[in-house]
């Protein structure tokens, strides 16, 4: 349970016991379980079928994989693109790695933003919503992924970033590119699932894997979860974030607001009284 | 219908008046204008490419760098410098140190205009500005965010100073019970534009903790909030010894001959003030050196542009400011409210741009037109400073 | 990937203190430089 679950109930609870409605009648919540993808490095044999679906489900570019040698330097996502696929060489021949959104467990970006344009849905994918975003790009500042992209030559500019397929998740459906998969190198389903299946994994073939899952702790947990047979850092990841989820970081200083001002005009006040030559109170 | 007749002549009277105020005054063809009008005028053009085209028409932002000099200078390191309004409020109203209260006035507009000009230009730089209103009138409250803290501090203490600056208004306006009731006020507003001074000078630092993998880490704290606050007293105190400087010269025959008396005297314990602070403020910085085990770093180019940020614009200013105040000379302690000024800049851009995304391959460096625009800001800004202290009682002290 | 070993989140601490304590001796100094000079002598 997150904090604005915990704020929510709190509030809920708050206002029946205003309007004097039962108390206690309310079913216990039901923690809800975030969704995910696992991502199996060693199973993609980059076909970029799924960047392709990603484009077509979200009206963005379609890359035409065939001819367009893009796998020939390692990209980043862009406001025409939500993901892509890069190469790298390694000491155990080509890896492919799908880049996009990791879907944090506590999303920098959605802390970051001041007018909850960018959020964490109870289900799990981080969406954008244009109808709040003034456009001020503090998502991007914060994000260890370095994930949204911003339109820059737009007069009207949208964040573009993965959303998880959201509204298709709404529909019952997987993501367009677990979909478009051809190799089950994308496994879409709960987060504890994907961990356990993840670890199933490592276990049975311990020679195939590094044992680690980048995204069980990287930034606090993300969504998206990774498996490699090479070291992360050697296929583009960043494995200097830490485990600490990126919204701490500013907790001290939002938490210490109101303390401030709790005190501090209070104390300037009596200061200001201390001060004054012509208000002597011992008279 | 006898009240009637004198509140419609009233008004007359009011309107004639400030019609009559509205009108230039002075030559026109001075040196400052000639340079501030073209660029002005440049500035407004490529603010209509800027909202017609987009941001990237006219600057050089890119996805790794999305912040550039419009929020690094005007923002971040313009508020910094307008500081100067809660150090000198906090020394009159709250310590009661009379000395100062001759520059009450034309500290607290400035720091009025600072926030206008500076933090406004953060509108400039919004993607989708018409949504500005989301976080403010409610329909969506990022209550998590450092940034929405920040910008409901600006508006609040834009409130706030202008309640302070309201007096002189009134004064101007010939309107005698107003001004008694906004003189009322005064302390309240101060107390709570320190207040909100202190939350947001460290906000804006609080805006990076996040961008920590960033950040190259000579630059990059926990402790940037306290940094930010504490800096934000002495580049207060120097932009106040650098803008009363100017002032000074510019605006000498609006200035009460009470309060050339003391100039020396406010500028001297203006410069001690800097002293301290900047000598805390390098200790704070020498302590999270410590801290963070930072020795091996600065042996490369970054290492010696930290070292440069450090002892060179602040331990030296410091220095010069502690030797300005011993020996009681001006000229000092103008150079060292100036190499003060460039640190505090250094530090800001270096947090918000310079060693942001370091090891970028491409780096962020602003366009032509991001510093016309930022230069068309300052001008502004400086032409409402300059159509405010030649109408209304500025210079004149406050009792 | 994933090792154990002890970190020693204060190592600096004893460093810290010492640099307190040059600190708190230097802004004396400070203080009294840039103190007026006659004020000075009537201490002493």
């Amino acid at each position: 349970m997150d904090r604005r679950d915990f704020l929510k109930t709190t509030a809920a609870v708050g206002a029946t016991a205003l309007t004097g409605k039962k108390l206690f009648a309310k079913e216990p919540l039901k923690p809800e379980e975030f969704v995910g993808v696992l991502v199996d490095t060693t199973r993609c044999i980059g076909c970029r079928e799924c960047e392709m679906a990603c484009g077509e489900a979200h009206d963005l570019l379609v890359p035409d994989v065939q001819n367009d040698n893009a796998l020939e330097q390692v990209r980043t996502t862009s406001d025409e693109q939500w993901m892509v696929i890069n190469r790298f060489e390694t000491d155990k021949g080509d890896v492919f790695v799908k880049k996009q959104c990791m879907h944090c467990m506590q999303p920098a970006c959605a802390a970051a933003c001041p007018t909850e344009a960018m959020k964490k849905t109870k289900e799990g994918p981080v969406i954008w919503r244009g109808d709040k975003c003034m456009g001020c790009r503090f998502c991007m500042v914060s994000c260890p992924f370095d994930i949204p992209k911003f339109e820059y030559d737009e007069w009207n500019p949208k964040i573009e970033k993965c959303t998880l397929c959201f509204d298709r998740l709404q529909d019952g459906e997987r993501p367009a590119c677990v979909e478009a998969c051809p190799t089950d190198a994308l496994i879409f389903g709960t987060r504890t699932k994907l961990i356990e299946d993840a670890r199933k994994r490592i276990y049975n073939n311990p020679d195939d894997y590094v044992h680690h899952i980048y995204g069980e702790h990287e930034a606090g947990g993300t969504g998206y979860l990774y498996l490699s047979a090479v070291p992360f850092e050697q296929i583009g990841f960043r494995t200097d974030l830490g485990t600490t989820p990126y919204p701490e970081y500013t907790k001290e200083f939002l938490y210490s607001v109101p303390l401030v001002l709790f005190g501090l005009p209070a104390l300037l006040f009596g200061f200001s009284h201390l001060t004054d030559k012509e208000t002597d109170d011992s008279e | 219908m006898n009240n009637e007749v004198t509140v419609r002549d009233e008004s007359k009277r009011f309107i004639k008046f400030i019609i009559q105020e509205m009108k230039p005054r002075g030559k026109w063809l001075t040196p400052f204008n000639i340079i501030s009008i073209p660029i002005i005028l440049l500035g407004l053009v490529i603010l209509y490419f800027r909202f017609v085209y987009g941001l990237g028409s006219v600057t050089n932002l890119s996805q790794e760098f999305p912040w550039g000099f419009w929020i690094g200078f005007d923002v971040v390191t313009g508020v910094a410098f307008a500081g100067g309004a809660y150090v000198i409020t906090f020394v009159v109203y709250i310590m009661r140190v009379d000395k100062y209260h001759s520059i009450v006035r034309v500290t607290v507009l400035n720091g009025l205009l600072a926030y206008m000009f500076y933090a406004g230009a953060l509108v400039l730089d919004l993607g989708r500005p018409w949504h500005i209103i989301n976080p403010i009138i409610g329909n969506s409250f990022g209550l998590s965010s450092v940034l929405f803290l920040v910008a409901w501090h600006f508006l609040i203490y834009m409130t706030a100073e202008f309640v302070e600056f309201s007096p002189v208004i009134a004064e101007w306006l010939n309107w005698k019970k107003t001004e008694k009731f906004v003189k009322s006020l005064t302390l309240g507003a101060v107390i709570l534009g320190i207040s909100l001074s202190t939350l947001h000078q460290s906000g804006l630092g609080a805006l990076f903790l996040m961008a920590k993998p960033k950040i190259h880490p000579l630059w990059y704290s926990e402790f940037i909030p306290i940094l930010f606050f504490v800096s934000s007293i002495y580049a207060g105190l120097s932009m106040i010894i650098f803008e009363g400087t100017i002032s000074h010269r510019v605006f000498k025959d609006l200035i009460d001959p009470k309060s050339h008396h003391s100039f020396d005297d406010i500028m001297l314990g203006l410069g001690k003030g800097a002293a301290i602070t900047m000598f805390v403020y390098y200790f704070f910085k020498a302590l999270i050196f410590i801290h963070g085990q930072h020795w091996t770093l600065i042996t490369d180019g970054w290492g010696l542009w930290y070292l440069t940020e450090v002892i060179g614009f602040v331990l030296i200013p410091g220095f010069m400011y502690a030797f300005g105040v011993r020996n009681r000379s001006l000229s000092i302690i103008r150079i060292a409210a100036i190499l003060s000024l460039i640190g505090i800049m250094l530090n800001r851009l270096n947090t918000s741009i310079i060693a942001y995304n370091w090891n970028a391959v491409v780096h962020y460096i602003p366009s032509w037109q991001e510093f016309v625009v930022t230069l068309m800001v300052i001008f502004a800004e400086i032409w409402v400073f300059r159509w405010i202290v030649t109408r209304m009682p500025v210079f004149k002290s406050s009792h | 990937m994933d090792s154990f070993y002890y970190v020693n989140i204060f190592e600096t601490k004893g460093l810290e203190y010492l640099l307190l304590m040059i600190f708190l001796v230097l802004l004396i100094l400070l203080v009294r430089y840039i103190s007026p000079p006659t004020e000075k002598k009537k201490r002493f």
